[in-house]
């Protein structure tokens, strides 16, 4: 039995920068052979290792910070269900939010032991966010789903292999009910794939230093980011930090729900309280406990530390009081596919609450919204059925140092938009107008970032749009005298000049090709009194043209 | 002028580097070949190429008239994106898409870093002007540009002070680019004083932001890169009025300076891509075809996949943020090399890297005034290497080394020995890993390769690196310092064609048989004007091709087959299958575009690799660390003393003028016929 002197810090760091290569090539792995697009250029997914108390010891480079608490959810799932009869060449799945530890049911997680000999050493993990698993509408991620048995197929942990063979009864189960049944056979192969070589890794590594030093290791990653994130919780004053923010809407009925948050720091102790937080609701908005713990580990990280590496360390480091039922800890049957909206709002939250204390790192709220378009009809040119699916960013708040970034994607999503010359050879739709909105950006010492303004039409038929939306009622709120961003919203035009607006949940909107849709995504707060704004600041306000001249009388125009 | 014997017999090649400016002269008659090395000149790095090549030829003793050819590798590009130093520029762009150079992919750098912003745009937004057209995208006109239209931007372009240049930026200009030429046109004669750079000349590929933007850095980097072209050909040209001018692309082939100054973006990776070129040559000598390399500088380290002696191309790259389509050999680079500081983070380990010392003021062991240990100083403490030979006129303080070790070794409670090799050894994780990831996303393992190290550091780490690696093979090539100016000595003359053609496979065989035969004919016209003294002239089609709703496309090379339904369809499946790990053969397949690589070979000779005739002796014994426990004696030879055959067992230094070759315990080298090191691990 080798003691602590074994792992010296360099061995230790040449070790898990090994361990963390591991993760990386699984995440390659999977973006090398995975099926579809989502995967291939969006690389919605996420790989890790764990130990074998089910701790999250590394994740990869890339891998996404929805996905953070996810993994952690699964292990503790497994370990519960399955314990001592976890057996070597078994691989679990599941997708379940409320069972088995996803966050919602397109993210399909995968994950298998580690054995040395018959002892469990731990774990090697990867979750897949799937174009479809089934469910009411065609990507499972529709609006207006008010029961998770309508979002799609849900799958509690089972086994996918037993000792090394594929149930083929479950894949043939799973497979026949999701739409594109070929595509998810091979996203799943291309899952088991990144496992298989994981595990072969996670092997050779065991080989090489044995399990003593491995599973030291393993806890010694932990308890140094667990220190490190102590550290950075330290050096915030201790007190009592509270928070209130609002969300629009479920899309089911509910509005302004909120979510309320109180932060108690001492020492090196901090914890989340969200008691007060509106009660779950109907609409797809809600999120599972591993969720909001996801959504303020991420907000925590890049506030007092952005180079903390992602492992049980950090959830160690933070506790989270949720009220069960409540929005941000829902229980079954609560549907959750639009979650990443509401982890966006746990974010903002977050920061709300900690500008006082942290005013050099907090930034205004953003445009706080995964902001998504759907346009589903029938091609005219081939017969054929399609469905285009975006989400866009918007406005980045503004920060002590500089203004928020104008048309992009914020904290917990981070996703590419699709070419305009892609979407208009692909689909029977024209792109008639992408640009930043004017006056969207909150003013300020530092303004707010513009939202983004997108226009298209149907060409030759008819089709139907849909859109989710948030901060289209409950706009960007700025830090420190700095004026809120402008809300989103989603507007139909007629071709005789007629501007429509939309619901911010806006469902099965018929467009003709007199018509376009136009979707126009939230700016972001400000930072700051605007009287503060430097006059280099206001000349390349003018200058860019991104402002009128009414926004300028309203908020800059002195007193005097 | 194809008559070989009447040009002069050497040619020349010239790599600036951030730190030395590189040269290779070869004759192409006797094969003597010349290396030669002096420090850049940062603020005009056509002064150390001047300066150095007077200094070459009066060493080689050959005047002006006896270089054929020049061959440049330049970072003027490079340097003016990072330092964004550029024109000021403006951009015309279809109306109602202003902003979409400045949302671009709407991402961002880093995710969880809240105040690090992608790059502003290089034209600002005052400076992009809209105008009223628009095309679709089966090239049909949607709204015609007008002559009012024009007259309206070239009004709008006299607003923006001290323009200097202008991109012009059209939607589905790739597919029908009557627009952006008459926009282009009438910018040039209402405004000479504008260069203009119009993006279905410069990429003429479908994606907006990836053309656009490739545009616009263009245009950026055209009054700089101009400026400099003419500077240097106007020196060199004093100096050697016969030698021609051979301009290195990051596609990994020569063009002439005329293009080089109209698509300067296309230099923008010419420096590392020589490094490749180079590295596969030399491999080629050795008859290694599958080749991982290493090129470890100052600050960082290129990693570039060598198959089949091809260096592998990719069609997306950002430098300083700023995004550019086009073919490009496709080098990874780590922010790990031997100015790589080794630093104490926040858990208590160390760190190595990616802050550097950089040149200035470089590893504490320089004496410039650096405190911090870097991955130098590490192996100057081990006693890897030697402090007589640095090369370049530098001189080495093993105190000044052992300060900094020593520092950081307290401050982690740990001996200086044992910190030192953890320097080594995290920096060779680093490497390691990118490695790793280089491979697995290309489907490669990379066991099946030998690992090919150069740059003035390469040799000290590749048995490391390959050790961890699982490689066994390790080619060390004949002058691993200077290997990017050699590899321009190798490099072919090249121009790539892009034209659309979209459609299903099986109905666009007639569109490919057209577009095809264009290319062709506009291959063969390049080759017969610019190409005029090269050999060899073919050109090499491909098609992109993916699947049906895929939205990223493979290259399948089209040998003389691109009539036959069945062959592009097996080459498909084949690279699908080679990238991703599987293929479907039922699936739909649609072709995106055409690509034509015209190539003509130049005269190069074959480098004289007689060596020494006898082996020499040992210059001396040192004591190195390779472990924790104890020092070896290990004996350190002169590269030039060792014939060919010489087979030596580690633990063995062998130095050359710039670069040092670490062969460690347990492992051998030998010398063979091309002058390549072969160093095999015993225990791999």
């Amino acid at each position: 039995m080798s003691d602590a002197s074994d792992l010296d810090p360099i061995a230790l760091e040449i070790t898990w920068n090994g361990l963390k290569s591991i993760a990386d090539e699984c995440f390659l792995t999977i973006m090398r052979s995975a099926f579809s697009t989502n995967i291939k250029e969006r690389h919605d997914h996420s790989t890790a290792i764990a130990d074998a108390q089910g701790r999250l010891i590394v994740q990869a480079e890339r891998a996404l910070p929805i996905h953070l608490a996810s993994m952690s959810g699964l292990m503790t799932h497994i370990l519960e269900i399955f314990g001592d009869a976890i057996a070597p060449g078994d691989i679990f799945i599941g997708n379940d939010p409320h069972v088995a530890g996803g966050t919602h049911l397109p993210d399909i997680n995968l994950a298998a032991p580690v054995f040395d000999g018959d002892r469990l050493i731990g774990f090697v993990a990867n979750i897949v966010h799937h174009a479809d698993v089934g469910g009411a509408a065609v990507g499972s991620m529709s609006g207006g789903l008010d029961e998770i048995y309508k979002e799609g197929l849900r799958i509690p942990l089972v086994r996918l292999y037993r000792g090394g063979e594929l149930q083929d009864d479950i894949l043939r189960l799973l497979l026949l009910n999701m739409r594109l049944p070929d595509e998810r056979k091979g996203d799943l192969y291309a899952q088991i794939a990144a496992i298989r070589l994981g595990c072969k890794r996670l092997d050779e590594v065991l080989t090489r230093i044995g399990p003593d030093v491995l599973t030291q290791t393993f806890s010694e990653i932990v308890s140094r980011t667990h220190h490190r994130m102590q550290a950075a919780i330290s050096r915030l004053p201790d007190g009592q930090y509270s928070f209130e923010d609002v969300m629009d809407d479920d899309g089911a009925g509910t509005e302004n729900i909120r979510i309320a948050l109180t932060i108690r720091k001492k020492g090196s102790r901090i914890i989340f309280d969200f008691n007060g937080t509106a009660d779950q609701v109907l609409g797809n908005f809600n999120q599972t406990l591993n969720a909001t713990q996801s959504a303020v580990c991420y907000a925590l990280k890049a506030l007092l530390d952005p180079n903390v590496p992602n492992n049980q360390g950090i959830f160690d480091a933070i506790d989270i009081d949720a009220p069960v039922g409540s929005l941000v800890n829902c229980v079954a049957p609560a549907s959750v596919a639009l979650r990443a909206n509401t982890c966006q709002r746990v974010v903002d939250t977050v920061i709300g609450a900690l500008a006082d204390a942290l005013p050099d790192q907090v930034v205004a709220a953003a445009n706080g919204a995964n902001t998504s378009a759907v346009f589903e009809g029938t091609d005219p040119r081939t017969g054929g059925k399609y469905v285009y699916f975006e989400t866009l960013g918007g406005g980045m708040g503004a920060r002590a140092a500089r203004d928020g970034k104008d048309g992009v994607q914020v904290h917990i999503t981070n996703t590419s938009n699709l070419p305009v010359e892609a979407i208009e050879q692909e689909y029977p739709l024209r792109v008639e107008e992408y640009a930043l909105v004017e006056d969207s950006g909150g003013a300020g010492q530092h303004r707010g970032g513009m939202g983004i303004r997108r226009t298209i039409r149907p060409i030759n038929h008819n089709c139907e749009f849909n859109g989710v939306g948030e901060r289209f009622t409950n706009p960007p709120w700025g830090l420190f005298g700095g004026f809120p961003g402008e809300p989103g919203s989603f507007k139909l035009k007629n071709d005789d000049g007629r501007t429509t607006s939309l619901p911010p949940k806006a469902s099965r909107v018929k467009l003709t090709p007199q018509d376009a849709a136009i979707i126009i995504t939230p700016g972001a707060g400000g930072y700051g009194s605007p009287g503060d704004r430097s006059p280099e600041d206001l000349d390349e306000d003018k200058r860019s043209g991104k402002f009128t001249e009414a926004y300028f009388r309203r908020h800059y125009t002195k007193a005097d | 002028m194809n008559d070989q014997a009447e040009r002069p017999d050497w040619i020349l090649g010239v790599d600036v580097g951030g730190t030395f400016t590189d040269f290779a002269a070869r004759n192409t008659r006797t094969g003597e070949t010349r290396i030669h090395k002096r420090p850049s000149t940062p603020a005009d790095p056509s002064e150390a190429i001047v300066e150095g090549f007077r200094e070459l030829m009066e060493k080689i003793g050959i005047i002006g008239d006896d270089i054929d050819r020049f061959a440049h590798g330049t970072t003027v590009a490079t340097n003016a994106l990072l330092q964004r130093k550029g024109a000021r520029v403006g951009v015309v762009t279809t109306k109602g898409f202003r902003d979409l150079l400045e949302i671009g992919r709407q991402v961002r750098p880093a995710v969880y870093d809240l105040q690090t912003d992608a790059p502003p745009p290089l034209a600002p937004r005052s400076a992009r002007v809209e105008v009223a057209e628009r095309m679709l995208h089966d090239g049909s006109v949607l709204e015609a540009l007008s002559d009012q239209a024009i007259e309206g931007v070239l009004e709008d372009l006299k607003d923006i002070e001290d323009l200097q240049g202008v991109a012009v930026c059209l939607l589905f200009s790739f597919i029908n680019n009557d627009h952006e030429r008459r926009l282009a046109d009438a910018i040039r004669t209402a405004r000479p004083d504008l260069y203009v750079s119009i993006s279905s000349e410069v990429q003429p590929e479908f994606r907006e932001y990836e053309r656009f933007s490739t545009t616009l850095i263009n245009a950026f980097l055209q009054p700089e890169v101009g400026r400099y072209m003419a500077r240097l050909q106007a020196s060199i040209g004093d100096a050697a009025r016969t030698a021609r001018f051979g301009i290195f692309q990051s596609s990994g082939g020569l063009m002439s300076v005329e293009k080089a100054a109209q698509f300067p973006v296309r230099t923008a990776l010419s420096g590392p891509a020589a490094g490749a070129v180079g590295a596969a040559a030399a491999g080629a000598a050795s008859g290694v075809g599958n080749l991982v390399t290493l090129d470890i500088g100052g600050t960082s380290t290129d990693v570039c996949l060598i198959r089949d002696g091809q260096t592998e191309i990719a069609y997306v790259r950002e430098i300083a943020g700023f995004r550019i389509r086009l073919p490009m050999v496709d080098i990874h680079t780590v922010g790990a090399g031997g100015g790589s500081i080794a630093r104490i983070e926040a858990d208590g380990l160390m760190k190595v890297g990616p802050e550097s010392a950089g040149a200035v003021p470089g590893p504490a062991c320089y004496g410039k005034g650096g405190k911090d240990p870097t991955v130098t100083d590490a192996n100057v403490f081990l006693g890897r290497l030697p402090l007589s030979l640095a090369g370049g006129g530098l001189t080495i303080s093993k105190d000044k080394a052992e300060e900094a070790i020593t520092r950081i070794a307290t401050r982690l409670g740990v001996a200086p020995v044992k910190a030192a090799l953890g320097i080594v050894g995290i920096a060779t994780s680093n490497m390691t890993r990118a490695i790793r990831s280089v491979s697995t996303e290309k489907g490669h393992d990379p066991r099946n390769f030998a690992l090919m190290p150069f740059g003035g550091a390469g040799g000290l780490h590749a048995a490391d690196v390959a050790a961890a690696l699982g490689i066994s093979r390790i080619v060390i090539p004949r002058t691993p310092g200077i290997l990017c100016a050699e590899g321009l000595l190798e490099a072919e003359l090249q121009e790539n064609f892009v034209a659309p053609c979209r459609g299903r496979l099986e109905n666009a065989m007639d569109d490919i048989a057209s577009a095809s035969a264009a290319l062709h004919a506009q291959g063969n016209d390049w080759l017969r004007r610019e190409a005029g003294e090269g050999q060899d002239g073919r050109v090499i089609l491909a098609l992109d091709m993916r699947y049906v709703g895929q939205n990223y496309e493979l290259q399948v090379e089209a040998p003389g087959a691109v009539g036959d339904i069945n062959a592009l369809r097996r080459g498909f499946l084949a690279a699908h299958e080679r990238a991703y790990g599987h293929a479907d053969p039922d699936a739909a397949i649609e072709v995106v575009n055409i690509r034509a690589k015209a190539v003509a070979r130049l005269a190069r000779g074959d480098a004289d690799l007689s060596g020494s005739a006898e082996k020499g002796d040992a210059k001396g014994v040192v004591p190195v660390w390779f472990s924790e426990e104890k020092q070896l004696d290990t004996p350190i030879y002169d590269r030039s003393d060792l014939p060919v055959g010489t087979l030596l067992e580690g633990p063995v230094i062998i130095t050359q003028l710039d670069a040092t070759t670490l062969v460690p315990p347990g492992s051998s080298v030998t010398v063979d016929a091309a002058l390549n090191l072969l160093m095999e691990n015993h225990n791999v």
